[in-house]
């Protein structure tokens, strides 16, 4: 009997290597996908958050200075992502009145509950810091801000020793209504450039940067510097805060610490 | 656990050539290496660009993957440096249920394959730390039980490499080798640990916090730019870990006498 010249063992096992290959990546595929999506699978990925946040911290001295740049690299165009800027009949009288109405309320585990005009703000001694803003995507820009050290109103306000958080309540909502929200340790709240800025590249912050006030918080990634900033909390636990992962985009699965 | 003494090979005798915690580390290792590869494209899909310097402008990205549309056929590219190279049928373009959509790495690639940042990153972050826990793990125990010595690329071995490269290209009849590992053996497994550090640290411009230098090969989830470079070195390196393993161990004249 003579074979037939393509049903050679080499074709063969070819052939049977190509199927299982095909059997198993779609099979992998599926493995991955369902894993992803088990709760528990979930909960111990994220063990490997906490020890990037403790080994981050343990090997960076408590005031590092992000790497801030020289006005010639300052990015032609600052890119601006998330959220569309708010709509509301609120936001846009406000932004027409030049943020005159506009106020930051502070509240929460503080001593001095207190609120402060656009005006108040700028009256504060200020910082001017030109930095990189790295978007978890992976892409940069660089852009020089102008603010009031987020430290400078909690030394107003005298947060108790139980606040351990501040909570960065937005203006800006997602499709489905949901407001944006952050979330920061006091560690941080208190590192010399985390500012509450409200000047980008020497203007007045654009609308679609987060006017009239945003969180530049440089030693961590893009979506913790949160824009459109009404209010602040001070807060002891972000259990209650959202679904309490502590921010809008934690709440879908991204890490509460983002430091770089 | 003692490390048994290498034996010559003598047909029917089992050579023991690795202790176990070697073993087991390269097992976790070549897992976590598989899936950092495949979460890494997952979180490279996010923004398909790679830029030097510090700054993004799609413009200047000098590699992109996308998708084009040109009359109803959409086809997929690789962008290098302005020339555009068709990948239609594997980058850039993927079928789906409601036809092709864009992506940039399908989905059979990544890990999960549905498209999520979030769920890439957490992938990606877990077995980094497992990866650098092993290699740590795998470190002290060998420097521990002296078997580092073994395949410690010293200026000894750097006089012996040309002879060695010889050798593996049919030049030279004999082999060089004194030890257990040749020097061109020795060369790759020490530069492994030398280069993981180092390949990270030259990537981010000399901006590097000391955490990236200790952990460099989990660093990914400490940088500040070039996400997607630093996942294609990292392949690059793995590569570089894999190859000379395969390709040296297949040609070991200890192997086969």
């Amino acid at each position: 009997m003579k074979l037939n010249p393509k049903l050679s063992r080499r074709n063969l096992l070819i052939g049977a290597l190509q199927g299982a290959s095909l059997v198993l990546l779609s099979g992998c595929e599926k493995l991955f996908d369902s894993l992803s999506q088990n709760k528990k699978i979930q909960s111990l990925l994220e063990i490997a958050e906490n020890g990037s946040r403790r080994a981050q911290r343990l090997v960076t001295p408590r005031n590092k200075l992000a790497k801030e740049f020289d006005a010639k690299d300052i990015s032609p165009k600052f890119r601006a992502n998330g959220n569309p800027p708010p709509i509301t009949m609120e936001y846009t009288t406000d932004a027409q009145n030049h943020w005159t109405k506009w106020r930051l309320e502070v509240s929460g585990l503080i001593k001095q509950p207190a609120s402060f005009s656009l005006a108040d703000l700028k009256s504060m001694p200020s910082r001017t810091q030109i930095t990189r803003h790295d978007c978890v995507e992976g892409w940069s820009v660089i852009g020089k801000w102008k603010g009031v050290r987020l430290e400078e109103i909690i030394n107003r306000v005298q947060p108790g020793t139980d606040a351990k958080y501040v909570v960065f309540r937005c203006m800006d909502t997602d499709s489905d209504g949901v407001n944006y929200f952050e979330s920061i340790d006091m560690i941080d709240a208190v590192h010399p450039q985390t500012i509450l800025a409200y000047e980008l590249n020497d203007q007045p912050l654009p609308i679609d940067n987060g006017a009239p006030l945003r969180l530049r918080v440089e030693n961590q990634l893009g979506y913790k510097h949160a824009k459109y900033i009404r209010a602040l909390e001070f807060v002891s636990s972000l259990d209650k805060i959202g679904q309490g992962k502590g921010g809008y985009w934690e709440d879908q699965g991204y890490e509460w610490y983002a430091g770089i | 656990m003692a490390e048994r003494p290498a034996k010559s090979p003598i047909a029917g005798h089992l050579v023991y050539r690795h202790n176990r915690i070697t073993r087991l580390t390269h097992w976790i290792s070549g897992l976590a290496l598989i899936i950092l590869f495949m979460s890494g494209l997952q979180i490279f899909n996010a923004h398909p660009y790679l830029y030097w310097g510090s700054t993004s402008d799609p413009d200047k990205a000098f590699l992109s993957i996308a998708a084009s549309q040109d009359d109803g056929d959409v086809r997929g590219f690789v962008d290098l440096y302005g020339r555009k190279i068709d990948t239609t049928g594997f980058l850039g373009v993927q079928q789906g249920v409601f036809g092709p959509f864009a992506r940039a790495f399908p989905s059979w690639l990544t890990v999960p394959g549905y498209y999520s940042l979030a769920a890439g990153r957490r992938w990606h972050f877990f077995f980094g730390w497992l990866f650098a826990i092993s290699g740590v793990v795998y470190l002290i125990y060998n420097l521990a039980v002296g078997h580092i010595r073994k395949f410690l690329f010293t200026l000894r071995d750097a006089k012996s490499v040309p002879a060695m490269t010889a050798y593996y290209l049919h030049i030279r009849k004999t082999s060089p080798q004194e030890g257990e590992y040749n020097p061109l053996q020795k060369m790759a497994y020490t530069g492994v640990f030398v280069d993981s550090s180092s390949a990270d640290l030259a990537e981010r411009n000399g901006d590097v916090t000391a955490i990236e230098y200790c952990f460099s090969l989990a660093a990914c989830a400490f940088r500040r730019q070039a996400i997607g470079a630093h996942g294609f070195t990292s392949f690059w390196r793995s590569g570089f870990c894999f190859f000379p393993r395969t390709r040296v161990h297949g040609s070991d004249p200890r192997l086969s006498q």
